[in-house]
């Protein structure tokens, strides 16, 4: 079951960090992501449960925030920077190799799981672009060489 | 010019001067003095959003537009409505408000009473430059009971969120998304199902909430609003009662502080269905008429042999037989020629039944289904229940009942029909054929919902006027005419020629109502000021 | 002292293996104004001197810092200080290393400035995606806390603060302080209508003040040497040292440390390695991160300050300087602009909600050669009924590029009408 006992008690100790229980709802909403790897809406109507707050508005802040997922992504979820410093170092010859070599579009995830890829705007990183975010990481200074490279690594 | 005292505010507004109450916004000092700053998302009764922007005006010394529904009048603020800085700013929003907004006004309901049609007309440039693609969202969706939601004729206002967060509680819509994609809408699954969901169609600036019951059946140009009284309860709501060719299509909130703020549930905004959904009593049926009779000869000859038999019980069996059952469905005028008819005959008990399901919301809904239980009481009958009246009737105490507005042998059943064989004389005044009327030795045909006038007192000792909007139907009329015409043959007071006279009348027996006469009732009602209303 | 001879202040530890320990930022010196601020001086003395610093905000407005805590309330009651660590302005990314490599500056910074103005309970909101950044930071709070430098009664002065650390979850939007609080309150991040301002009604709803990473980083600095040393730095009204982003189009992209007033071309070429290719020249310089107006080659002898940019038609805002050569189209650059202020714009108030992607599809069309002449008048005309009718500046951030690029480059945007291509020639991508 989702949330699982272990992330319940992380929620129980986010929700005993806000002097308003309502602002640990971001944390809570990352806690469940991170352990189903998206947010349904069944964890919606569980979170609007345990923070006594309208579903409606739950289900409002999981889609305002770009980072909160409603559908499940592949193992290795790739983030390419598509904002202007990247753009002009490269970013696009970069998303058109990664959708040649994964066989998907830009917001597709591979048939077997293993990856899912979009572009996402700025991520702070402009002094090493062209760059992009595989689930919680920063690659940086990326060519198509490393780019092979990493994907490899991926399993 | 000095500020009159530390309350108030003196500002000028398009080179008027305006004063007002200090903590005014300038939307509301503006329209004071008749000048209309446009908006959208602004409502008097809601919280302050301040995202349509349409509001901005240009107030000296501050280099940005601002907007004026947040912003406080304050003294010597001078405040520019038609600037060109103004102009351009609301016609810019005028322009981005309709780039993705789809030509649906061939369609649309909201047609005629559209703010953004209304604005785009006096606040627009009259074109767009805009030829791009628009946003789509689904339409026609199913959002509750009693709407339907267009998602790209939104305009983001968000009244309708703020209402069911701040004035039901009920927290069923959220916004979703951002950006351009933002839209309103319920959790999946979930409905906008409050008491109350009609009136976020009443807010909705544009045709994005509708009311499906409306939908598609009027052009709001062709109907005739009169203002009037909500009869499903008693906290008699002010509405404006939606009529075209004498058929009520819709029934609309009028904004009275006092009673129901702009709000009505959505029981009394569709409870004109269940006047068109019942069978009407049209002429005077009954024995006394052999068959049915039109109100001429009710007038030459009907009145009389009623009035001929109330007096003949009378005599026979005392006065005190002859009882009434009243109702808090009648208005105060029925109600009080009611008793005079009683009283004349001799009688003295007047039954009013109860009608009451669920309860008092925090809102507006109250539990008494009746708008007028107040005036029965106070115009002095109601001084036995019904189940006595019935035990009465059994036992040979009463033999002439006169029954105002009220099925009593529906309600009470096969008790009540074995009681009817007891009765020498029953007859009932009504609007439609119910049971007690087709039991009955005389029945009276009497005026609807929105086809005569009336005073209703409510809950909170208001007493409002209902107004007609219709013609009545065949030979109806409303029950104080027949009942003090029959009373004026037992020796009571000439009839009342209109309304106005019948509600002097009523209001000279009455000590609550004694100082009140129908032009100070208004549109708005007045509040009692006697104890005997039972207030508090 | 010429630039050449400048030795960083803010990034001086940040080459250190192990800068990010406890252990590493006190053997250099850390802390002591920390301990000099709670142990010394009364939270009114550490405000004046930061007020006499002339520090101004590093997150992009440039408001006096001094007079920004000065806003709030004294004496007791609740009252916040959050540290805006939601860095998203594209150009920008010096928060990130000053939080990845010297988390301990960053908090000190932090918890002298709740001494200051009396927050027990300080706030630091970091964007969602800065993951690495985040598990630095709860570190270096957990170890500030274990040394008696967090928490109850600091290094035994009474002064009690508890910092709190915030994941945001990826939206732009939520650097603009009032959305920051409305996301920090547990909402959907709209920006809030001001007055009232966030030092009277803020996070929930009592007194607050957010300042950005770099700005708290400088405070340690004017405890320990003194708001006249510090004064010292820099050019008159434009105080201290500042990190300076150059990405883009250049040798060394980078985060360089210079005194306020650096020039731009020195900071170009003589630091930042120039130019990428020696067979492209340089066209423009976003001197300020996205949101501020370009600056052609031509007008490219300025000096990097708040009051000299300002004077010169554009802004430092949040030093993010992004170097363009001539292969750049700059309708394809402005695009690229419009497109995230779309993605990014909040949806609440009409003109920016609607503008933005009027904006794109303008731009759009004149990018693939579908373009008229009167969308350039088209799209000035948007900029006007934009810039200063929305709640929050995004509409103000994407209406000023617009304007300025139509307006420095109209050549270019023209020729994509009358040709329906670039002018610009487009080169190789450098990966």
């Amino acid at each position: 079951m989702i949330p699982s006992q272990a992330t319940q008690l992380q929620i129980d100790a986010a929700l005993k960090e806000y002097a308003h229980e309502r602002s640990a709802l971001l944390a809570v909403l990352h806690l469940i992501q991170k352990e189903r790897g998206y947010i349904a809406v069944e964890d919606e109507a569980w979170v609007a449960k345990r923070l006594d707050l309208p579903p409606a508005e739950v289900a409002g802040v999981v889609s305002f925030y770009t980072m909160f997922r409603t559908k499940p992504p592949g193992r290795h979820h790739i983030q390419v920077c598509r904002t202007l410093t990247c753009q002009i170092r490269g970013c696009r010859e970069l998303v058109k190799h990664l959708e040649q070599k994964l066989g998907i579009q830009d917001g597709g995830v591979t048939p077997d799981g293993r990856y899912s890829l979009i572009t996402v705007e700025c991520l702070g990183s402009c002094g090493t672009a062209p760059m992009m975010q595989v689930n919680d990481d920063y690659h940086e200074n990326l060519t198509l060489e490393r780019l092979d490279a990493l994907l490899d690594s991926m399993k | 010019m000095a500020d009159p005292t530390p309350e108030q505010v003196t500002l000028t507004i398009d080179s008027q001067s305006v004063t007002v109450p200090a903590g005014t916004n300038l939307i509301e000092a503006a329209r004071s003095v008749g000048i209309e700053i446009p908006h959208f998302c602004y409502h008097p009764r809601l919280s302050i959003a301040g995202n349509c922007r349409m509001c901005l005006v240009d107030i000296e010394k501050m280099p940005k537009n601002q907007i004026a529904c947040s912003t406080k009048a304050a003294p010597g603020m001078i405040v520019r409505t038609r600037s060109d800085k103004a102009v351009k700013a609301r016609q810019g929003v005028m322009e981005f408000l309709l780039i993705n907004h789809p030509l649906d006004c061939p369609i649309c309901d909201q047609a005629g009473e559209c703010v953004l049609q209304d604005f785009s007309y006096h606040y627009g440039t009259g074109g767009s430059r805009f030829d791009g693609l628009k946003v789509h969202h689904d339409k026609n969706v199913d959002l509750g009971p009693h709407i339907v939601f267009d998602g790209e004729r939104c305009i983001k206002c968000t009244r309708c969120i703020r209402f069911c967060e701040e004035v039901t509680h009920t927290h069923e819509l959220g916004l979703f998304s951002r950006g351009d994609h933002t839209i309103i809408g319920t959790f999946p699954g979930k409905h906008l199902d409050n008491a109350y969901s009609g009136c976020t169609a009443d807010i909705c600036p544009v045709g994005a909430l509708t009311v499906k019951e409306f939908r598609f059946k009027q052009r709001v140009w062709f109907l005739r609003n009169t203002a009037s009284i909500c009869a499903g309860c008693a906290r008699g709501c002010n509405v404006n009662l939606g009529i075209n060719e004498e058929r009520i299509w819709r029934i609309t909130p009028r904004d009275n502080g006092a009673v129901n703020q702009s709000w009505i549930c959505d029981e009394g905004r569709l409870s004109y269905q269940t006047y068109q959904q019942s069978e009407r009593l049209g002429r005077a049926l009954g024995s006394a008429a052999a068959g049915s009779a039109t109100r001429e000869i009710l007038a030459a000859s009907g009145y009389e042999q009623v009035a001929a038999t109330l007096g003949e019980i009378a005599r026979k069996h005392g006065g005190a037989t002859v009882a009434g059952i009243t109702s808090g469905h009648a208005s105060v005028e029925e109600q009080a020629a009611l008793k005079e008819l009683i009283e004349r005959a001799g009688g003295n008990r007047i039954a009013l039944p109860v009608h009451e399901r669920g309860d008092d919301d925090a809102l507006l809904i109250r539990k008494d289904k009746t708008a007028n239980s107040v005036g029965a009481r106070l115009v002095g009958g109601a001084n036995c229940t019904p189940e006595d009246l019935l035990a009465a009737i059994k036992t040979g105490k009463v033999r002439a009942l006169v029954v105002l507005r009220e099925d009593f042998l529906g309600e009470f059943g096969a008790e009540a029909m074995a009681a009817r064989g007891a009765l020498d004389f029953l007859m009932t005044l009504d609007w439609r054929v119910t049971a007690t009327v087709k039991a009955s030795d005389v029945a009276l045909p009497l005026c609807a919902y929105g086809e005569m006038d009336g005073s209703l007192i409510n809950y909170q000792g208001r007493i409002q006027l209902l107004r007609p909007g219709l013609t009545p139907f065949e030979e109806s009329d409303p029950a104080w005419k027949p009942l003090l015409e029959i009373a004026s043959r037992l020796g009571g007071a000439a009839v009342p020629k209109n309304f106005r006279e019948a509600f002097r009348w009523a209001a000279s027996r009455v000590p609550a109502l004694s100082q009140l006469d129908t032009p100070a009732l208004g549109k708005y009602g007045v509040a009692l000021e006697s104890p005997e209303t039972g207030r508090g | 002292m010429t630039n050449q001879e400048y030795r960083p202040l803010l990034l001086k530890n940040i080459h250190r293996p192990d800068s990010t320990s406890l252990s590493a930022y006190r053997e250099s010196g850390g802390y002591k104004a920390l301990e000099r601020a709670v142990r010394e001086m009364t939270p009114e003395q550490v405000l004046e001197e930061v007020k006499a610093s002339g520090l101004r905000g590093r997150g992009g407005a440039g408001f006096p810092t001094g007079m920004k805590w000065g806003f709030l309330p004294k004496g007791p009651g609740e009252k916040y200080l959050v540290l805006n660590a939601d860095e998203s302005e594209p150009g920008t990314f010096k928060d990130r290393l000053l939080m990845e490599r010297d988390p301990h500056l960053v908090l000190e910074g932090f918890l002298i400035g709740c001494y200051a103005v009396g927050c027990t309970r300080g706030y630091i909101y970091i964007r969602g995606e800065f993951v690495e950044p985040w598990r630095i930071l709860l570190k270096a709070v957990e170890e500030a806390r274990s040394a008696n430098l967090a928490g109850k009664n600091i290094l035994g002065s009474g002064f009690d603060c508890e910092i709190t650390i915030y994941r945001g979850a990826g939206a732009y939007i939520c650097g603009e302080e009032t959305a920051l609080l409305e996301s920090l309150e547990g909402k959907r991040g709209m920006p809030r209508l001001k007055p009232p301002f966030p030092a009277q009604v803020g996070l929930y709803g009592k007194p607050t003040s957010v300042n950005n990473v770099e700005t708290i980083a400088n405070v340690p600095l004017i405890v320990e040497m003194g708001s006249s040393w510090y004064a010292g730095i820099g050019r008159p009204k434009n105080t201290g040292p500042k990190l300076y982003c150059v990405s883009g189009h250049v040798r060394k992209p980078g985060v360089y440390e210079f005194p306020l007033g650096i020039p731009l071309k020195e900071l170009i070429f003589e630091h930042a390695g120039g130019l990428l290719r020696e067979t492209r020249p340089l066209k423009a310089v976003i001197p300020g991160g996205s949101s501020v107006p370009i600056l052609p080659a031509e007008k490219c002898d300025v000096l990097m300050d708040f009051d000299s940019l300002a004077a010169a038609g554009t802004m430092l805002g949040s030093a993010g300087v992004i170097v363009l050569d001539d292969s750049v189209c700059m309708v394809d650059a402005l695009l690229n602009l419009a497109r995230f202020y779309a993605h990014e714009s909040c949806g609440q108030c009409t003109p920016c909600r609607e503008g933005c992607g009027w904006y794109v599809q303008i731009l759009e069309r004149l990018e693939r050669g579908e373009g008229k002449s009167s969308d350039l008048d088209l799209l000035l005309d948007l900029s006007d009924r934009i810039q200063g009718n929305t709640i929050c500046p995004l509409g103000d951030a994407v209406a000023m590029p617009v304007r300025s690029y139509v307006n420095v480059f109209r050549n270019e945007f023209q020729y994509h009408v009358d040709h329906k291509k670039c002018l610009a020639e487009p080169a190789p991508a450098p990966v």
